[in-house]
């Protein structure tokens, strides 16, 4: 059996997984209420609204009546997310009858909210105090100049350049998904690492959160306040001043390694500091829910395999160079062409043809992106194509099995495997089996029957 | 559909509800002097929290307010606006910014009301189902990325047929971009209009059995978003009332004249189309033979 391993795979899992009483002390906050129910899926929220102001328990029963039978599958997703995070109460009766009934503290919050509308986390300082705040136009570039030298240090330290001064813990973190660094030996990127650059900015952006995360309870913090107050930040007003004060110690060093990654812009005044979040950081609950992201898209690629990207930045063109051969630069301009050494490059570095299929898509230039397919088919065809040039051979882990007693056993063997579906190769002259790995306990203990 | 493109850049669920509320005053009136059915203060204490419900949903929601009034109709919210935050603690600022607006608009609709002598008691229902098109049309041109648009009416005040031209011409308009228009009746009757407005666009059509607990129907009918709506059985009106009204006089009815030429409706023999200028009885002179006598019966 392969090892069963449950990847927090985004981050609202990561907060169902926290234990109950932790998951009731978050829900005392009315901004985690509100982040949760946005991250939920789309019939989860209408249950949720459906339920929020009836006091006794609804039955599933009454729930599923709802549902047309194409919808069972996602009834049953939403059912088990709200499960999962505690939001839905679950009490089986003396009939066995199941019934729901919404986590009174979070109906509490949310009955509130609609009546007396959501309040600032914190109040903004006044203007007299902070002299000069950034303007909207400042701090995006801001944010995307922080967040492209990370990433950008990513890469640059992968190919044995010097690192820059970002805080020391924070990028270890990176490290240890991203990077395989071995003793004496300057950082490489791993799989993972390419993987990511390839990703979207959000889902960039909840990985690299995700790790603090789980790394912060190494270092001994509770994450249930970091995850809180990371929901926190999402509802504050982009562009305003927050004191600094008002923050606690542990949330103090998080603003401090936040603002390495340009979710939030630190501004010292005479007597006090202060932090302004960014869209980076307002947007943290907007992609709680995977599929929103907006981005405009700056590739071209023709069907001759040449591809234009229109962008400055020297992040886009180094992660262009992961799987195509940039030829030149303009001040605003990348021409390169995907080739089939640049992409068997791309392969041995773990990136899949999929990762930089979906990556073009993407990213396609708002004047390509209206056509259907953004990507020219001969061209995501070529490199599927190419990318199975590399996997003509394909490894499963087996047993072999010879010297068997007698032809009976070893053709009541070779009907066994089939039976379980473990069976792979058999050479009935020379009387030799090959089993599928997981199937070599059944094999085993079959052949012990058969003695 | 355009479901099949891979970049999707918004998420399934993200909407724009614009919601048409009726302001008029003779319903609102007559309706508060029956004890089971809303004042309109209740009515505005329900709609929002709805409206507010439908933004906490997801961050990219938009609502657009229209108000129906007699003789005039008005966008009174849009929240993509920028508005300023003065949260005072007691109530969201756009709820005190709705209040506001709606009253100028009805004492604005009111002397309107007087200006003009020919009576009718029935709201604007066309005007602004034209205004909430107009409003989405825009959206859909602002670039390729826009919520996913749905109009809500909350009706109250009988049909005025003389708009049924005007409100046919908005319904096929909505069924051709793909907007479903729901409809929720408050008043005492069904509305023809609005059946057939929500049968022909794909909306929903609710007249709530208890007016008292409308936030419970919008919450939990008018609420659910498109996507969620294809797995849902909702509800469903028992049959709709397909009658039409007739261009000459406004009258609904359910047997009339219809011009072969430009299919215009009427309740009695024309010699001539008003509409397209057709002439009925050139050739013959039996009448019958050259007019469709076409019956029109509700559905059962």
């Amino acid at each position: 059996m392969p090892q069963v391993k449950i990847i927090a795979k985004n981050f609202m899992d990561m907060v169902a997984a926290l234990p109950a009483m932790k998951l009731d002390k978050l829900y005392d906050n009315a901004f985690i209420c509100e982040a949760v129910l946005r991250s939920l899926p789309p019939l989860a929220k209408k249950y949720v609204m459906q339920m929020l102001y009836i006091d006794v328990s609804v039955t599933a029963k009454s729930l599923e009546e709802q549902v047309l039978p194409d919808g069972f599958s996602k009834h049953k997703v939403a059912i088990d997310r709200l499960l999962q995070l505690r939001i839905f109460v679950q009490s089986i009766d003396r009939k066995r009858e199941t019934s729901y009934k919404l986590n009174p503290k979070f109906q509490d919050n949310l009955q509130k909210y609609l009546v007396y509308g959501g309040s600032l986390p914190r109040e903004p300082m006044p203007t007299n105090i902070t002299v000069r705040l950034p303007s909207p136009e400042e701090l995006e570039a801001y944010a995307v100049d922080q967040w492209e030298n990370f990433l950008l240090q990513l890469v640059t330290s992968a190919q044995g350049e010097k690192q820059m001064g970002f805080s020391s813990h924070l990028l270890k973190n990176f490290q240890r998904g991203l990077m395989s660094s071995r003793e004496n030996e300057s950082p490489k990127m791993s799989e993972h690492g390419f993987q990511f650059l390839l990703m979207d900015t959000n889902a960039q952006l909840w990985y690299i959160i995700r790790e603090y995360i789980s790394s912060a309870q190494d270092r001994g913090l509770d994450p249930t306040d970091l995850i809180s107050f990371l929901l926190e930040l999402s509802f504050h007003v982009m562009g305003e001043a927050y004191n600094m004060n008002s923050l606690t110690e542990v949330q103090t060093s998080a603003v401090k390694d936040l603002a390495d990654l340009g979710l939030v812009k630190l501004q010292q005044g005479r007597k006090e500091s202060w932090f302004i979040p960014t869209k980076l950081a307002t947007n943290l609950s907007v992609s709680l829910s995977d599929t929103s992201a907006r981005k405009q898209g700056f590739v071209v690629i023709e069907t001759n395999f040449r591809m234009y990207a229109y962008s400055s930045s020297k992040l886009h063109c180094e992660i262009l160079r992961l799987f195509a051969r940039v030829e030149y630069q303009l001040p605003n301009l990348i021409v390169g062409a995907i080739t089939k050494e640049s992409l068997y490059n791309a392969f041995e570095n773990g990136i899949t043809g999929e990762q930089i299929i979906s990556f073009l898509q993407l990213n396609a230039h708002p004047r390509v992106a209206e056509k259907i397919p953004s990507v020219p088919e001969n061209v995501t065809d070529q490199i599927r194509l190419w990318e199975t040039d590399r996997n003509r051979v394909e490894m499963i882990p087996s047993h072999f099995y010879d010297d068997f007693p007698s032809k009976d056993v070893f053709e009541a063997a070779c009907d066994y495997a089939r039976e379980i579906g473990g069976f792979l190769w058999e050479d009935s002259n020379k009387m030799r089996l090959i089993v599928r790995g997981e199937a070599h306990q059944d094999m085993r203990d079959f052949l012990r029957r058969q003695k | 559909m355009a479901s099949a493109a891979p970049t999707k850049l918004y998420a399934d669920d993200v909407s724009l509800v614009v919601v048409l509320i009726d302001t008029n005053p003779f319903f609102w009136t007559t309706s508060e002097k029956n004890s089971s059915s809303l004042s309109f203060a209740d009515f505005i204490s329900h709609v929002l929290p709805f409206l507010n419900a439908i933004m906490l949903l997801n961050q990219l929601n938009q609502v657009v307010l229209i108000a129906t009034g007699v003789n005039s109709c008005e966008y009174i919210y849009d929240s993509s606006l920028p508005h300023q935050q003065s949260a005072d603690g007691k109530m969201p600022a756009f709820y005190s910014e709705i209040l506001t607006k709606l009253e100028q608009f009805v004492s604005k609709d009111q002397r309107l009301a007087k200006n003009d002598s020919s009576l009718t008691m029935s709201s604007l229902l066309s005007g602004s189902l034209s205004l909430a098109l107009c409003y989405i049309q825009k959206i859909f041109r602002a670039g390729p990325l826009h919520p996913q648009p749905r109009i809500l009416c909350l009706q109250g005040s009988p049909d005025g047929p003389e708009q049924y031209v005007g409100i046919m011409n908005a319904i096929f308009s909505a069924q051709r971009s793909m907007i479903p228009i729901d409809s929720c009746v408050l008043g005492t009757q069904n509305s023809a209009f609005l059946q057939q407005a929500s049968h022909i666009t794909g909306g929903i059509y609710q007249k709530p059995a208890y007016p008292d607990g409308l936030f419970q129907y919008l919450s939990a009918v008018f609420a659910t978003d498109l996507q969620s709506r294809s797995f849902l059985r909702l509800p469903k009106p028992p049959g709709v009332d397909f009658r039409a009204s007739c261009f000459c006089h406004k009258k609904t009815i359910d047997m009339g004249y219809i011009c072969s030429v430009c299919l215009s409706i009427f309740c009695k023999h024309h010699k001539k189309c008003s509409t397209c200028g057709s002439n009925f009885n050139q050739s013959q002179q039996d009448a019958s033979s050259t007019l469709d006598h076409k019956r029109k019966t509700p559905e059962a």
